[in-house]
């Protein structure tokens, strides 16, 4: 494919994942924090988040299915699917999570649940977005382009 | 030899008792002189006169001469001296041997008085021992006496039989006579001294049978006692079983009962714990689904048929959620769980709310919902509080059970403070004292104790005002014979549910719920040939005071909330008020009539146009007589209203009004202009036919303000802003609520005034940036309200806050690129050492990476225990850290705790090293309280921390 409509394709797609809201500036943060010495930051960062976020998904849904919710635990998992999201910038997973911590206050199971679908929903979106995202990356890299900014 | 012999006798002759005496002073040898004398029978002693008798020969007898020898008396039987010699017992005494003294007693008396003995068929013979019979009462008997023992003989045909009877013992013998046996006894016996023999015969069973003849009665006697005395101990002890055993039967039921009872309960119990079980799992299950769809749907082509599918689906799931809460709900309450949870709202907020929420479902059908407003006292009412969700609950499942049985027609949302004021009832019963108060609570007992609590209820608590709210569609109605189960749970009135879902738990746990505020639900009967169905409840509220916000905050206009005056729309009229006319062109009767109602009782004059065909000609009529009136008016002056009103009312024919209701009380004042506002329902008409109208009309007006509000379908906009006056303005439907409270806040007597409107229209150059009206008062609620419901139009109201925040990214964006820059230069940080205490892999990393471009030496650690150990070892070492990144949230020792003990060890050195709290909190209030220098929130960022740090320096 061409280098330069593969740069083009990769612009449109990143713009677009900014307009859907999908990621927000923090992810141009963590762009911006990669450079020649840390070449791989951002797909290091991102990894470490899908990682982080299949584990607190697990066992945000084991905890769901107990008999007894514990509340508390669910709230903490939360919270920290809420930071390591904010810090990639996955706007919509971490909208997801403050509504998702706001059922947990309430202790509401129902809401709890539809959320945690609402999370992977959101979480698999995002994840399947910036893995696309990433390989256009890498084909442009292949290609011997560079990534425009 | 001289005898001196005194002789003195005295002997009872017949009834009489004699004394006869004799003269003893003679001798012997001479005649002696008797006399007779009566003695008293009492006394003894003698009376009347001694009358001469014939003299007795006594002295020769025997017995005198015993008599006269003996000393101590002589006891004879001998014959008398008169009568014939009748036979006496003789008691003789003697006198000194000179003379005697004898008493006589007739044999015959004692013979009378033993014959006449009853001795049952028993017989008495008596004898002498001298042998002289005295009585013979046996029969076939005789005394013999032999040797000197005298012998009783019985005598028989075939002999004769002895028996000795002058034993001094009795002795007793039996004898058969006559086939009869006999017991004979005999014995001596002294009868006044003299010697005698009794024989007594009685018969054998004489006396036994007459005691046997007495034992039998005394028997049946006996026996029928004890009848009598065992039929009613039977009677008693058969009751007594009987109601011991229906006792024992009763109990046995009562345990039977008791035991049902408690497995009933049991059973509930149970069934309410699956329920709540199973609508847990049941939810779960949902939500599963619910999030799987929406998962689907986000995949979805748009537009495809799949999507509507998957809608349809996640419609349904919604509604299965609905059933359950409801289910849920009835379980609740059934087992007493619900409880208010009373906050303060505004209701009439609430109501629109939730009348807006099924306006578009209405929509769809064809089905309009009105709020009517009544007479406003919802609106003056404005602060409640009271249980919001129940309220909006009730609220939305009458509205929907409207919504959903009505086919074409309207649902009505009416709602009205209740006339019932109890303030001004208790005041008024206090001063009239309780007689009044009394009678009352009587008739109410008789109404139901449900009505009683609420009311007493209510008096405690007298900021407490009763709402009444009525839903009132035109659907198929319910049949009156089922209008009272229609609350029971469980019961759907066949007929017209066809078709329709529903547990039929929806008015049976509306029923509890208003029960639960206090409240009253019921059918309000509706006039015969009226369609639908009207329901009326009532809830208990309490009344908040708010700080007077007028809502229509005209400096001139009454027109407050907290309006003493009873109704809203009784006026005063402003010095300057300036009636304006409001032309209202909509379809739909009811929010028609509901809306000029309203606008009316606020003394608006209103005309209603209901046809499109009459719509021009209305306007025509409107233009000519404001053209004509403004000519008029610069004549005459002509302020009084009312005059004017029947004056243009008269002048102005009707016919030529067809259709239209005329409302015509023109309110002018000379020079002021007239201010005309159109509400046109773009739907009623195509919207240029409405257009061309409305410019027409418009150019016919010379001076005269006029301000049109179009009215759109939120659904399906058909209006062509491009087309539209500046001065114009589009709202969605509903026209209801707080969207007619903003057109009246347009007329100039409810705050806008004539240069506002000006201004407004030079103010907004684009077409749809008009929405931001120049109010003087009131601003901010429109504007509120512009950028809640109307999105799409309200461009300026919502861009602020985005253009803020665009403004914000830019300069963020800019600093980042100063970050950037000064790191590719000269890198701030170089040099300081920074320890990060992060737990969280990623987080970390990145706040290592953020930190290292920034030319910082950054160590890591992963919780406070760690972090504590690396200050304490770089505090010993002399190799402090600069800042030290501290995250809150970490196990097994948070920030918090690490910093507190951090500045412990630190005091000792007398160094205090900078801690920055990371968090994901807003307020860093707790950070700041454990000791920490500033906070950052997560995720970190390289211009947050560079200020921070910076701040941090100046400080020092």
């Amino acid at each position: 494919m061409d280098l330069v409509q593969l740069q083009r394709q990769f612009v449109d797609y990143r713009t677009s994942l900014y307009h859907e809201g999908f990621l927000d500036e923090q992810f141009t943060q963590l762009q911006e924090l990669q450079d020649e010495n840390n070449p791989d930051f951002v797909v290091e960062v991102v990894s470490l988040f899908f990682e982080d976020s299949e584990r607190l998904l697990n066992e945000l849904a084991r905890a769901l299915e107990q008999q007894s919710i514990d509340y508390k635990r669910i709230d903490a998992h939360v919270h920290q699917l809420k930071g390591s999201s904010s810090s990639i910038g996955a706007q919509r997973v971490q909208k997801v999570c403050i509504a998702f911590r706001n059922y947990c206050e309430e202790q509401n199971v129902e809401g709890c649940l539809k959320c945690l679908q609402q999370v992977r929903h959101e979480y698999s979106l995002v994840k399947t977005k910036l893995e696309s995202l990433f390989q256009l990356e890498q084909q442009i890299l292949t290609a011997g382009g560079s990534i425009p900014m | 030899m001289l005898i001196e012999f005194d002789f003195h006798q005295c002997n009872i002759d017949g009834n009489q008792t004699l004394s006869t005496y004799a003269n003893s002073s003679f001798s012997s040898r001479k005649k002696h002189v008797w006399y007779k004398q009566p003695v008293d029978n009492q006394t003894g002693k003698l009376y009347g006169e001694p009358v001469r008798s014939h003299s007795f020969n006594v002295v020769n007898t025997s017995w005198f001469q015993v008599a006269l020898n003996h000393s101590s008396g002589y006891s004879s039987l001998e014959n008398g001296w008169n009568n014939g010699g009748e036979p006496l017992f003789l008691t003789s005494v003697s006198l000194l041997g000179k003379g005697v003294i004898a008493m006589g007693v007739p044999v015959k008396r004692l013979t009378d008085r033993l014959g006449g003995i009853n001795l049952y068929g028993g017989s008495l013979s008596l004898i002498t021992m001298d042998g002289k019979l005295l009585l013979n009462g046996i029969p076939n008997t005789k005394f013999i006496y032999v040797n000197g023992t005298i012998f009783l003989q019985f005598m028989w045909p075939n002999g004769v039989k002895n028996f000795p009877c002058s034993n001094d013992t009795p002795e007793t013998y039996k004898v058969d006579t006559d086939g009869k046996e006999y017991n004979v006894r005999c014995s001596t016996v002294e009868i006044s001294g003299v010697q005698s023999v009794y024989a007594l015969a009685l018969p054998h069973e004489g006396i036994a049978s007459f005691v046997y003849s007495k034992i039998n009665y005394s028997h049946i006697a006996l026996v029928v006692t004890m009848v009598l005395l065992v039929i009613p101990l039977v009677f008693f002890v058969s009751s007594m079983i009987t109601n011991a055993q229906r006792e024992i039967c009763l109990h046995d039921k009562l345990i039977k009962q008791m035991e049902a009872t408690q497995q009933a309960e049991r059973k509930s119990m149970n069934k309410s714990l699956a329920l709540v079980g199973a609508s847990h799992d049941i939810r779960a299950a949902l939500a599963g689904i619910t999030g799987f769809i929406d998962l689907c749907l986000a995949n979805a082509a748009p537009g495809s048929d799949f999507e509507t599918y998957l809608k349809q689906m996640s419609l349904c799931a919604q509604d299965l959620l609905g059933l359950l809460n409801s289910i849920l709900d009835t379980s609740k309450i059934e087992a007493g769980m619900m409880n208010l949870e009373e906050q303060e709202f505004n209701l009439a907020d609430l109501i629109e709310h939730v009348v807006d929420l099924y306006h578009p479902v209405g929509m769809i059908k064809g089905v309009d919902v009105v709020l009517d407003p009544c007479d406003g006292s919802i609106i003056k009412l404005s602060q409640a509080k009271g249980d919001r969700g129940k309220l909006k609950q009730i609220l939305s499942n009458i509205l929907s059970n409207a919504v959903k049985f009505t086919v074409e027609g309207h649902v009505c949302v009416r709602a009205w403070v209740g006339k019932h004021d109890f303030e001004t009832e208790i005041l008024a019963s206090t001063r009239k004292g309780l007689g009044k108060y009394v009678p009352r609570l009587f008739s109410d007992k008789n109404e139901g104790n449900g009505d009683v609590k609420a009311e007493s209820a209510v008096r405690q608590n007298r900021d407490l005002v009763e709402i009444v709210f009525e839903v009132d569609d035109t659907g198929k109605g319910i049949p009156k014979e089922k209008q009272k189960s229609v609350f029971e749970n469980y019961v759907q009135v066949k007929e017209t549910a066809a078709g329709q879902v529903g547990t039929g738990l929806g008015l049976g746990i509306v029923q509890s719920l208003v029960h639960l505020m206090g409240g009253e639900i019921g059918i309000v009967d509706k006039e015969f040939g009226e369609k639908g169905t009207c329901f009326r409840f009532t809830v208990f509220l309490t009344a908040c005071e708010t700080q007077g916000a007028a809502m229509y905050g005209g400096t001139n206009s009454s027109f407050a909330i907290r309006n003493s005056s009873p109704k809203l729309g009784i006026r005063t009229p402003s010095p300057n008020l300036d009636g304006s006319q409001v032309v209202l062109f909509m379809r739909n009767i009811e929010r028609r009539r509901v809306s000029q109602k309203f606008l009316e009782s606020l003394g608006i004059s209103v005309l209603v146009v209901d046809h499109c065909h009459h719509f021009p000609s209305a306007l025509k009529k409107i233009q000519s007589k404001l053209n004509s009136l403004l000519n008029s008016s610069r004549r005459s002056d002509m302020s009084c209203r009312s005059d004017i009103s029947s004056s243009s009312s008269k002048e102005m024919p009707l016919s030529a009004m067809e259709g239209t209701e005329h409302k015509l009380p023109f309110n002018r004042r000379k020079d002021t202009p007239s201010f005309n506002l159109l509400v046109i329902d773009v739907n009623a008409e195509s919207f240029s036919e409405l257009w061309r109208t409305v410019a027409e009309f418009r150019r016919g007006l010379h001076s005269t303000c006029c301000k049109v509000i179009w009215l759109d379908k939120p659904t399906s906009p058909c209006i062509d802003p491009k087309r539209l006056d500046s001065r114009d303005e589009i709202l969605l439907q509903p026209f209801h609520g707080s969207r007619l409270h903003r057109v009246i806040k347009l007329l100039s007597e409810f705050g806008n005034l004539s240069q506002g409107i000006s201004s407004s229209s030079e103010s907004s150059k684009h077409p749809y940036g008009k929405t931001r009206l120049r109010h003087t008062q009131g601003n901010d609620e429109i504007q509120g309200y512009v950028s809640s419901s109307n999105e799409r139009y309200s461009k300026q109201g919502s861009s602020s806050p985005t253009l803020e925040r665009t403004r914000g990214r830019l300069k963020s964006k800019r600093k980042n690129k100063d970050g950037a820059e000064s790191s590719n230069g000269e890198k701030p940080l170089i040099g300081k050492r920074i320890l990060i205490a992060e737990d969280n892999k990623m987080l970390s990393i990145l706040a290592i990476t953020t930190a290292t471009q920034l030319g910082a030496d950054v160590e890591h650690c992963e919780n406070g225990n760690e972090a504590l150990e690396l200050v304490c070892d770089g505090l010993k070492a002399q190799r402090n850290y600069d800042y030290i990144l501290m995250d809150c949230q970490m196990l097994p020792m948070n920030g918090y705790e690490a910093t507190r003990r951090i500045r412990i060890e630190e005091e000792r050195y007398g160094v205090r090293i900078p801690i920055i709290a990371l968090t994901a909190h807003t307020s860093g209030t707790e950070a700041m309280e454990a000791g920490m220098d500033a906070h950052l929130n997560k995720p970190l960022k390289t211009n947050e921390l560079m200020e921070v740090i910076e701040s941090i320096e100046t400080k020092e």
